[in-house]
C-alpha cells in the first residue's frame, strides 16, 4: 500500500509529513517518559517481523496481491505510541533503502500504515490484557484488522484524490469503491493473521506484552 | 546482556531469516492492492515531482551485487529486517541512557 514518489501534491505530502512528524514526536515523548524497558526487545523483534512480513505478498482476487500492514498488530502488542515508532522505523527503512514508497510520501505512508492502524490497535489492546480473552475479543480483533486496512486504503484514496492523481472521469465514490473492495480481501487476511500472531506472542511472551504480571492474586494473598 | 535479551535477539534473527530471507522469495509477484487500483484506473503514471531514494545498495528488495533471484532477495530481507530491529533497539538504548542521566541529576539535586 506504499504510495510511490510522484503521486502526491506538495500540499498533501507536506501536510501529512507534518501530521506524521507530530505523531512520531509525540510517540517518542511518551516513550521517553513511560517506556518499560522490558518492552524494547519485543519492539525490535516485532519490527523485524513486520518488515519481513510486508515482503511476503499473497495473491488475492485475479492478478492482485496484498501484504500484511502490521500496524494494527503492533498497536495491540505495544500500544499505539510504540507501534507508531516501530511502523515509522519500518517505513523509513523501506523508503530510504529499498525505494518502497516515495521519500516525499513518507508522512502519508506513515499515517495510513502507522498512525491509523496503530491507534485502532491501541484501542482494542485492553481486550487482550484480560485474564481469558474470549470469542468477542477474537471477533473484535479480526474485524478491527479488516477495518484498519480499509481505513488506510480510504486514506490513500483521499490523498491521491486531493493530489489530482486520479483520472478526471472517475468520481471519488467510484475510486473509494474500487480501492476498498480490493482491500477488503487484504483486510480479511490482516485480521486473521493479527489474531493468530497476538495469540502466539501472548502464549510465549505474555510478560513482554503486558509487563510483569501485576500479580493481583499474589499481592492479595 | 541478559539471557532474556539474547533469546529475543535470536528470535529476531530467526524471523529475519525465515520470513524476510526465505518466505519472501515465494511472494506473489502480482501488483499489490494500491498498484492494481492505480493500473485499473489508468493512473499508474506519476503526475507530480517526486523524490525516490537512489538504489545505492538495493534495487527493490534485491541486494544489487547479487543481481536478482533467491540470494539477492534473501540478503535484502535479512538486512532490512535486522536494520529495523537495530534502529528500534537503538531507540530503546537512547531512552534508557537519557533516563539514567535525568535520574542521576534528580538524585543529586535534593542532597546538595
Amino acid at each position: 500500500m506504499h504510495i510511490a514518489s510522484g503521486f502526491l501534491s506538495p500540499p498533501v505530502w507536506g501536510t501529512m509529513a507534518a501530521v506524521s512528524g507530530a505523531a512520531l514526536a509525540g510517540s517518542m515523548a511518551v516513550a521517553g517518559r513511560r517506556l518499560d524497558e522490558r518492552r524494547v526487545p519485543l519492539m525490535g523483534v516485532m519490527g523485524a517481523f513486520v518488515f519481513a512480513a510486508q515482503m511476503v505478498n499473497f495473491p488475492i482476487l485475479a492478478g492482485t496481491s496484498g501484504h500484511l500492514g502490521g500496524g494494527f498488530l503492533l498497536g495491540i502488542l505495544l500500544g499505539a505510541p510504540l507501534g507508531v515508532i516501530v511502523m515509522g522505523s519500518i517505513l523509513v527503512v523501506q523508503a530510504l533503502l529499498f525505494q518502497d514508497g516515495g521519500v516525499e510520501a513518507l508522512g502519508a505512508n506513515i499515517f495510513v500504515m502507522g498512525v491509523l492502524p496503530c491507534l485502532l490497535g491501541g484501542a482494542v489492546r485492553w481486550l487482550w490484557t484480560r485474564e481469558r480473552p474470549g470469542l468477542l475479543t477474537h471477533a473484535v480483533t479480526f474485524l478491527g484488522g479488516v477495518l484498519a486496512v480499509l481505513a488506510g486504503a480510504t486514506g490513500v484514496t483521499l490523498f491521491l484524490w486531493w493530489s489530482r492523481s486520479l483520472p478526471a472521469n472517475v468520481t471519488l465514490a467510484q475510486a473509494l469503491g474500487v480501492m476498498d473492495f480490493i482491500h477488503l480481501w487484504i483486510g480479511l487476511v490482516e485480521g486473521f493473521v493479527t489474531v493468530a500472531v497476538v495469540r502466539f506472542i501472548l502464549a510465549v511472551r505474555r510478560d513482554a506484552v503486558l509487563g510483569p504480571a501485576p500479580s493481583v492474586k499474589g499481592t492479595l494473598a | 546482556m541478559t539471557s532474556y535479551n539474547r533469546a529475543t535477539l535470536l528470535a529476531g534473527v530467526v524471523v529475519a531469516v525465515v520470513v524476510g530471507g526465505i518466505l519472501s522469495y515465494f511472494a506473489s509477484a502480482n501488483p499489490d492492492g494500491l498498484e492494481k487500483f492505480q493500473e485499473d484506473l489508468g493512473a499508474a503514471q506519476p503526475v507530480h515531482e517526486g523524490v525516490e531514494a537512489p538504489p545505492l545498495a538495493f534495487r527493490e528488495y534485491n541486494l544489487k551485487w547479487l543481481g536478482e533471484g533467491f540470494w539477492a532477495n534473501a540478503a535484502g530481507g535479512v538486512i532490512g529486517s535486522l536494520a529495523v530491529m537495530g534502529i528500534l533497539l537503538g531507540i530503546g538504548r537512547l531512552v534508557r541512557r537519557r533516563r539514567a542521566a535525568t535520574a542521576g541529576q534528580e538524585s543529586q539535586a535534593p542532597g546538595s
